[in-house]
């Protein structure tokens, strides 16, 4: 029988091979609808909303961006300023001037979620577009979603989201990781498996997200749990690889913890919210709600095998010098190397060697779409992502979870 | 329209076999991976295997040259030089073994080899002692017993006892025969022979069947008496060693 160590690595490299698989297997199928959109059958008005709390460096850029898209169907755009204490307010009313459809709602602090059900009250269209206000659309982004929505069960379609600001190393592996995640959205879409429309830019149906009761103020990821409402509710969501959008990244440590904090805190709630779904109600029970939860325990669950491991080395190497210091024998020999690598360590390097040939075949596809393909190839960066970045990752979720049981959401 | 809306449906539908697809492939791959690991511990293995029949042999030819030693009083130094080279390349292939045991496995197929190791091992102690006896205060024998799968203290221990033997080895080459042997792989000769030396706890050094160290501040003592800085008889075993029972 195999040791603990053995079969742990064994079991952790089939779940992770499964999904390679998964992924290969959709790509495979769908290569030529990857960046598939389909033209709008019908004129659908839109209605654009903008929350916006202390935005006063990005909200006019966001504006003037979201108003040179050639959607023809842009009916408005609510800009709902949700009690900044910086010069949101001036900004935006600098602006209102120049475009007669930019409608405001100048409102008290109380949160994205409830922001946006303000804006769904007043607005008129019958899609309702998100844009957060540092997030800059491309001119042809909101046209290649709007035909998603020919299909009258379609609750939801999301964007690929772009970093804008690549300014510091971390906001440069942001990059490579929004770029993967886009990537990845749109292979689950071909399972109906999108489980989150981003903030940056989505697009929903009005008469949807007022069925399953627009935006859920108890919840730190608004975006995450509306997805999920309307997948319980039987619509379908759906991502256009080809729409792009820009977005401001955090550029410290610090504030880069703080919103994983948020995100990861919003997607443990979804959970616990939508448990009872488990199994049941389509792809949400079947596949988005196993899938999260396999991917944050096994994240962590990977991240406290690796530090058993490491510790144990540390500490066999602390106190064997010791002994070997009170032996007065030598502390290190290169005889006592071991280079008879195992089986395991062979599946780990295949692991590997794929996910980074995998990491660069998205960005090469992605990066060239979109013109950054030299931003993005640097190996360096991308050795950094997969093996510093991903290890380190779980930190995230295993505060996340403190914070929640404490129930300390201060941002 | 209705024959694509058909269509989009069917492909939905389809679009779900991919997590069938994907496990049918991931089995597949895995098994292959299993295989060749397998495959590649097996020739581990097979090596082992290989390096324990040609070391069976050449105990055997010592065997006899010890049984032939009573008949016609060949040449000590002959033996004695045989039985240390011997000793040198069971020591350096369990060393070998050692390394691919600490390698993650697959199969219990090792540790098979690792007890007749042990057991050939023993024999080579036991053809060692008679050399000793028919050619006394030629060279020492220096057994190692040591405990197999340690928790994480004993295996530091070991690793500790390990290295200084290995220096003293090193150090005094012919003067020695380090015999390291697993003391707790079920083995009944093994059990009966630790217990006659009064061996209850690991790691143990047996330094020509008379004394036994188990402390790791003690393990100077080894070196003494394989410099025989330290004789026999002057030998205090009260106080840092002891004297086995034999």
């Amino acid at each position: 029988m195999p040791s603990f160590t053995t079969l742990t690595y064994l079991v952790l490299m089939f779940i992770a091979l499964y999904f390679f698989f998964f992924y290969i297997v959709l790509i495979i199928r769908n290569k030529h609808r990857i960046f598939y959109y389909p033209k709008y059958k019908k004129l659908f008005s839109l209605t654009i909303l903008i929350p916006a709390h202390n935005e006063e460096k990005t909200i006019q850029g966001t504006i003037e961006a979201i108003f040179n898209t050639d959607y023809p169907g842009l009916k408005e755009v609510i800009v709902i300023n949700d009690g900044s204490t910086d010069n949101t307010l001036k900004m935006i009313k600098e602006i209102m001037g120049k475009y007669e459809n930019l409608k405001l709602i100048n409102k008290k602090n109380t949160g994205k979620a409830d922001s946006l059900n303000q804006g769904i009250k007043i607005a008129t269209g019958e899609l309702i577009g998100v844009v957060d206000a540092d997030s800059y659309p491309y001119p042809d982004a909101i046209r290649k979603i709007i035909g998603f929505f020919n299909d009258e069960k379609m609750g939801a379609v999301t964007s690929t989201v772009f970093v804008r600001n690549k300014d510091t190393f971390l906001s440069k592996i942001q990059a490579i990781e929004y770029a993967i995640l886009a990537w990845t959205r749109k292979i689950l879409s071909f399972v109906d498996a999108v489980y989150v429309t981003n903030g940056p830019l989505s697009i929903y149906r009005k008469s949807a997200l007022i069925e399953v009761g627009g935006f859920d103020r108890n919840t730190v990821t608004e975006d995450i749990d509306v997805t999920w409402n309307m997948l319980r509710h039987g619509y379908h969501t759906n991502m256009c690889l080809d729409s792009f959008v820009t977005t401001s990244v955090p550029l410290k440590v610090k504030d880069w913890w703080r919103q994983r904090e948020r995100w990861g805190i919003g997607g443990i709630q979804a959970l616990i919210k939508y448990r009872k779904s488990f199994l049941k109600h389509g792809m949400l029970g079947m596949f988005i709600i196993p899938f999260v939860s396999i991917t944050i325990v096994l994240s962590m669950f990977v991240f406290l095998f690796s530090i058993y491991i490491i510790l144990k080395k540390i500490m066999l190497f602390f106190f064997s010098t010791q002994y070997s210091l009170l032996a007065k024998t030598y502390i290190f020999n290169t005889k006592d190397m071991n280079l008879h690598p195992s089986i395991l360590i062979f599946f780990m390097l295949v692991l590997f060697i794929t996910a980074f040939v995998y990491s660069r075949y998205i960005l090469i596809i992605l990066g060239k779409k979109k013109g950054e393909w030299e931003d993005l190839r640097n190996i360096f960066k991308r050795m950094f992502y997969l093996l510093v970045y991903l290890t380190i990752y779980p930190l995230v979720w295993f505060s996340s979870i403190y914070r929640l049981i404490k129930k300390d959401f201060r941002w | 329209m209705v024959i694509k809306d058909w269509i989009g449906n069917r492909y939905l539908k389809s679009e779900k076999n991919a997590f069938w697809e994907a496990l049918v492939i991931t089995i597949l791959v895995f098994l292959i991976g299993l295989i060749i690991g397998f495959f590649l511990e097996s020739l581990n293995q097979k090596n082992i295997e290989q390096y324990y029949i040609e070391s069976e042999v050449q105990l055997l030819d010592l065997n006899m040259q010890q049984d032939l030693l009573f008949l016609n009083e060949i040449d000590c130094v002959k033996a004695i030089e045989r039985n240390i080279n011997f000793g040198d390349k069971i020591y350096e292939e369990a060393l070998l073994l050692q390394k691919l045991e600490d390698s993650e496995t697959l199969s219990e197929g090792l540790k098979v080899q690792h007890k007749k190791y042990d057991l050939l091992r023993t024999l080579f102690w036991i053809n060692s002692i008679k050399i000793r006896q028919s050619c006394p205060d030629q060279f020492h024998t220096v057994v190692y017993v040591y405990e197999y799968e340690p928790d994480l203290n004993g295996e530091a221990v070991q690793t500790a006892f390990s290295r200084y033997l290995s220096d003293l080895k090193n150090a005094e080459g012919d003067r020695m025969v380090l015999i390291p042997i697993a003391g707790n792989m079920n083995l009944f000769s093994i059990k009966n022979m630790l217990q006659d030396y009064g061996i209850d706890k690991f790691p143990t050094i047996i330094v020509d069947e008379q004394y036994k160290i188990t402390k790791i501040e003690d393990l100077d003592i080894v070196k003494e008496l394989v410099e025989e800085k330290i004789v026999s008889d002057s030998f205090d075993s009260g106080k840092n060693s002891t004297k086995t029972q034999k």
